[in-house]
């Protein structure tokens, strides 16, 4: 086994000048472009997103598969070939036939539910078509069903029973995309579902097609957080756009070569195989990178600041009320949830003191709780300071571990992942006239498929076996994060000093985002107001499906001891601080539970809304926003820096056989991941990071608002000030 | 605001392929008319010598006597004061159980003959039809679906206007069929002195406005092709018979005949023809026509035998040209091309018998003799 590069005394940043210009070189080397790695016949490549697993994912290497893939290929694109060369042969004309329209098409659309039918769906697009003998479309009807679900097409029964007529199908079409031209959204429909109609069965007044229950943007009957049904080989509810598929398999398959090699070797001969040699395989991150430059840096308290600071984890700040210019910052370990035995997570609190440079200073970090397999006091608490380095050292790597895994299971997933989802359900379910839909749908597509392949990679596949936390530890703490998630009164992080970057460039795009809004707003008023009835549903299914408020409901309680319900307190009083949600609000109770999620109105048409209602959908969305996109880009973009080096941070530390558990050097292998959790980690952090898709400014495929793009142009030199290149703000949580 | 005048001319070709297709429609609605009646014959009227549906009826006679009055456009066969000998039928469709939930008729004819009339007309129960056109009513006879007494659950299912109409027409615990009204609904030719094309329809309504017995309350929608008598239900087979029976022993039926005229325009909306469609009352007012008085029921074989036709009317008041199966008029065109139908019923009870009576039994809920 190959030693670890030699730990040097961690050094403070007392020549600024050289160390920065040496992060800086490194922040560009380690960047991460976008650019084609060629498409060579025989390169192996993934199926897709939904393909991605833990261990092995489905990698076509074989050169016969490969042929054999390269053929069905080349049948599909025949097939769609065939099948535009048809849509040119025979069109589709928009014009409806003339004559009495004495015949109606009646019936309601629901949800489909798991007892009985679920609500009415509003506002679904129908067009009924003929299709004659000489495959010729012949559009019979088209209308839209009503606030109950109800639709009526009005056709001429002649139309309908024409003697070239071979088959009539009622198509229920589905909002797949909002693009936007010449300023305006525009909807994409799709066909979602036909229903065939026998022709003899029209004999004019109405023919009923009762109640058609659609499993369309359905809520997951059993899961912890308000989720979307997902079958990926139906492509329900949605599917990810071509783009977004192919630069996965393009920057994804060489990681993805890169962790099946590691398996195979781990497997085959576990010995041959370092924690160092994994990392050498995958690119160089950036604290990787600064090490080789300079050696100790990265595990220093300057570095230790700044990252927990700027970095991935962008911990909050909350001031030491008796000591000026000092902070503490807080994560929380296993608290009351469901565990394992193999990894530590320890509660942390670190105190910073602020440097002249603004920059943070670690001065002391205390974890609490079981550090080893012998400590049996998970309320015992442990205080370090730099007085002894060795401890210092190994605190340090503690508390940034904790701070990791806090910041992708709390930040990352609950924060932005499943908060975003919640938004896009609703949305999908109700907006669909109303040009709130055309603002909203381009930053929600597609997060509901990479949450569901995140339920079966990563939460229920990497995390629990790399963590702490069970599976449904996992489901319960982010359920318990997602209530303390709310749009009313958001705000972003306040910058605590002039090198606070990361906070600093949240209120820039947070100040683009009100503007954008605001713009928005005013030019489509009359629209809004006149479908304020999809606002009223949004709002209402928000409210519905939303979580409890962080543990209020009985199923959520921590277990009665008292010092669990004093912790229940702490964590509240601070993720009240952390998430900006404050809650004493007043706020809905649902079937006992009291809501975490705001209602944005409570009037079904804009005549009984008030200027109130107006203002609570304007923050709505700009929260709505703001969280798919740039706090999503900001962890995501900043995992593989943080957590590309397995020795340096990852997402749990193993107790070890030592009595000192966690507490132990870096070199200690048997406290680091092991090293199939090491090669899956890089390859997550990197498959995370690596394979972005769809950003504002690309606007690659012309859903964004150019206005959006405009406003965030104006900022671009602010933002890169700030270190943020705008570029890779991403327009949508799909990764 | 007017739609703007077409100004587009037709071709030669477009002229040839609209008269091609209006031959194509007429052909089309004679085929299926006589072929309706053609499978009437064999399979209905000449084997089992039963009429269409109406089997279960009792028929009487009297006269007719037009009002002094007439408010309505005049003509001549309706002349003030002008009396015509007559024959009613009532009937309950289409079972043979008048305790079931059921369609009730009545059937005039202006004469007191079984066959010969110069004018018949036949009216329901209720202001709306179960079907509207010849398509509809050929495809609510293959959805009959009977079995106990339970029909038509599909047809309702599929076709809310239909079930509206099966709704409305439906008369349970009808306590007399004097006091129920009823309706022609697809409108007739009436051509009037002053020789102005009109649509007519026709009512009939008790004479001293007995309240109506019989009606839905709140009728269920689910079930509404369960016309089954009522469980504990005391009365019998028979019952509104025997009631018809003493009644005009009694004191006779008089009954009030209204009629209802709108002119016609070129450019009428054919809704105007649609029997689920009631015309406006405030823009044609029904105005008395005749007032009909019974003296007198007929046995069971004289009710048998008398028959009614939409072909026995006046050319001025005919039957309007139906010119496609879809025509809300071709229901009425139906009806006047099964005459063969009519006639082959009276063969049969030349050649093998009246059927017996409807016996008191507890047989219900049945629409076939059978027993």
């Amino acid at each position: 086994m190959n030693a670890p590069p030699p730990l040097t005394t961690p050094r403070a940043a007392a020549d600024p000048d050289p160390t920065r210009a040496i992060i800086a070189e490194c922040l560009r080397e380690t960047r991460i472009r976008y650019t084609s790695k060629g498409n060579t016949f025989f390169r192996p490549r993934l199926r897709g997103v939904n393909y991605m697993q833990v261990g092995k994912s489905k990698i076509i290497d074989s050169p016969f598969t490969i042929t054999i893939e390269w053929l069905f290929e080349q049948f599909r694109r025949l097939r769609n070939g065939w099948n535009r060369l048809l849509d040119e042969l025979f069109p589709r004309s928009p014009a409806l036939p003339e004559g009495h329209r004495d015949s109606r098409l009646v019936g309601r659309l629901v949800f489909a539910a798991e007892r009985g039918y679920g609500p009415p769906i509003h506002n679904m697009h129908l067009e009924f078509w003929g299709r004659t003998y000489w495959l010729a479309w012949r559009k019979i009807a088209e209308g839209r069903t009503d606030a109950d679900g109800c639709f009526a097409l009005p056709f001429p029964l002649r139309a309908a029973r024409a003697l070239s007529i071979r088959s009539l199908n009622l198509e229920i079409q589905k909002t797949t995309r909002a693009y936007f031209r010449d300023g305006a959204p525009h909807f994409h429909f799709d066909l979602f579902r036909a229903v065939p109609v026998a022709k003899s069965d029209l004999i004019g007044m109405d023919y009923n097609l009762r109640t058609i229950a659609l499993d369309y943007w359905l809520y997951r009957p059993a899961a912890t957080t308000p989720r979307a049904v997902v079958d990926e080989q139906a492509g329900t509810p949605e599917i990810y756009s071509q783009g977004r598929n192919d630069a996965l398999i393009e920057q994804a398959t060489p990681i993805e070569i890169t962790k099946t090699k590691h398996l195979e070797q781990i497997d085959l001969l576990p010995g041959t195989l370092t924690i160092e040699e994994i990392e050498a395989d995958y690119p160089i991150n950036l604290t990787r990178c600064i090490e080789r430059r300079l050696p100790g840096y990265t595990r220093g308290d300057d570095w230790f600041g700044e990252r927990m600071m700027n970095g991935m984890n962008r911990g909050c700040f909350v001031p030491d009320e008796t000591r000026p210019g000092h902070f503490w910052m807080r994560y929380f370990g296993v608290c009351w949830y469901e565990i394992n035995d193999v990894y530590a997570l320890p509660d942390v609190a670190i105190l910073y003191r602020l440097k002249d440079d603004g920059l943070p200073l670690p001065v002391e970090i205390r974890l609490t709780g079981r550090l080893s397999r012998g400590d049996d006091d998970p309320f015992y608490c442990r205080a370090f300071t730099a007085a002894d380095p060795e401890a210092w050292l190994q605190a340090k790597r503690v508390a940034r571990v904790a701070g990791a895994f806090c910041t992708e299971v709390e930040e990352h997933f609950s924060g932005t992942h499943l908060n975003a989802e919640q938004y896009a359900v609703a949305a999908y379910r109700n907006l669909r006239l109303n040009p709130v839909a055309g603002l909203l749908l381009p930053h929600l597509k597609e997060v509901s498929l990479i949450d569901h392949t995140a339920d079966s990679g990563l939460i229920r596949g990497y995390i629990p076996t790399a963590t702490a936390l069970t599976y449904r530890g996992l489901l319960q703490r982010t359920r318990d994060i997602l209530g303390v998630q709310d749009w009313r009164g958001w705000r972003p992080m306040t910058p605590i000093s002039a090198a606070h970057s990361c906070a600093k460039a949240e209120t820039l795009f947070w100040d683009v985002l009100g503007a954008y809004v605001d713009a928005f707003f005013a030019e489509h008023e009359a629209g809004i107001k006149a479908h304020w009835g999809e606002i009223h549903r949004f709002a209402d299914d928000l409210v519905t499906h939303s979580v409890p408020v962080f543990v209020t409901a009985a199923r959520d309680a921590p277990p009665p001891d008292p010092r669990y319900r004093e912790l229940a307190a702490e964590r509240l009083k601070h993720y009240a601080r952390q998430y900006a949600f404050d809650p004493d609000l007043p706020r809905e109770t649902v079937d006992g539970e009291l809501k975490a999620v705001s209602r944005i109105t409570a009037a079904r048409t804009w005549d009984e809304a008030g200027e109130r209602d107006w203002r609570n959908l304007k923050d709505a969305c700009r929260y709505i926003i703001m969280q798919a996109t740039y706090m999503h880009t900001w962890i995501n973009e900043h995992q593989y820096d943080d957590l590309g080096e397995v020795r340096y941070s990852c997402g749990g530390l193993r107790f070890g056989d030592a009595p000192s558990g966690v507490m132990g050097p870096e070199s200690d292998d048997a406290i680091a991941p092991d090293l199939t959790r090491s090669t899956e980690m890089l390859f997550f952090t990197n498959f995370l990071s690596r394979t972005e898709y769809g950003f504002i400014t690309r606007n690659e495929e012309g859903d964004v608002n150019p206005l959006l793009i405009r406003l965030l142009e104006e900022k671009r030199e602010a933002f890169r000030a700030l270190g943020v290149d705008i570029d890779s703000i991403e327009s949508r949580t799909n990764i | 605001m007017a739609p703007p005048m077409k100004t587009e001319s037709l071709s030669f070709a477009d002229l040839v392929g609209l008269w091609l297709g209006r031959a194509f429609d007429k052909a089309q609605l004679w085929l299926y008319a006589k072929l309706f009646a053609l499978m009437l014959v064999l399979f209905i009227c000449l084997p089992k010598r039963q009429r269409m549906s109406h089997n279960n009826g009792i028929a009487g006679s009297g006269a007719i006597r037009i009002v002094d009055d007439p408010q309505f456009p005049a003509h001549p066969f309706f002349a003030a004061g002008k009396v015509y000998p007559c024959r009613i039928r009532h009937a309950s469709a289409t079972f043979l159980d008048d305790a079931m939930n059921c369609i009730r008729s009545l059937s005039i004819k202006f004469s007191d003959d079984h066959l010969r009339s110069p004018f018949d007309i036949e009216m329901n129960s209720g202001v709306q039809s179960l079907f509207w056109s010849a398509v509809s009513f050929l495809k609510f006879a293959k959805s009959r679906q009977e079995k106990w007494g339970v029909e038509y659950p599909d047809y309702y299912y599929r076709y809310p206007d239909g079930l509206k109409g099966s709704e409305d027409a439906g008369r349970r615990h009808v306590t007399s069929f004097h006091n129920v009204r009823y309706y022609c609904k697809t409108p007739f030719l009436f051509i009037g002195d002053d020789g102005i094309k009109r649509y007519a329809k026709y009512r009939v309504l008790p004479f001293d406005d007995e309240p109506e017995t019989g009606l839905e309350r709140d009728p269920s929608a689910w079930d509404q092709c369960n016309q089954r008598v009522l469980p504990h239900e005391t009365r019998g087979r028979n019952f509104l018979k025997y009631e018809y029976q003493d009644r005009v022993a009694r004191e006779g039926a008089k009954y009030r005949m209204q009629i209802q005229t709108r002119q016609a325009q070129d450019d009428d909306d054919p809704e105007v023809f649609n029997n689920m469609i009631v015309w406006d009352e405030r823009l044609c007012p029904w105005r008395d026509l005749a007032v009909i008085d019974i003296d007198r029921t007929l046995d069971w074989k004289e009710s048998l035998r008398t028959t009614f036709s939409v072909n026995n009317m006046p050319k001025t008041l005919g039957v309007l040209p139906a010119s496609s199966i879809y025509d809300y008029n071709s229901l009425n065109y139906l009806r006047a091309h099964s005459e063969i139908a009519r006639k082959a019923r009276l063969l049969s009870y030349r050649l093998f018998g009246l059927p017996p009576p409807i016996p008191d039994n507890d047989n219900r809920n049945v629409s076939e003799w059978g027993e």
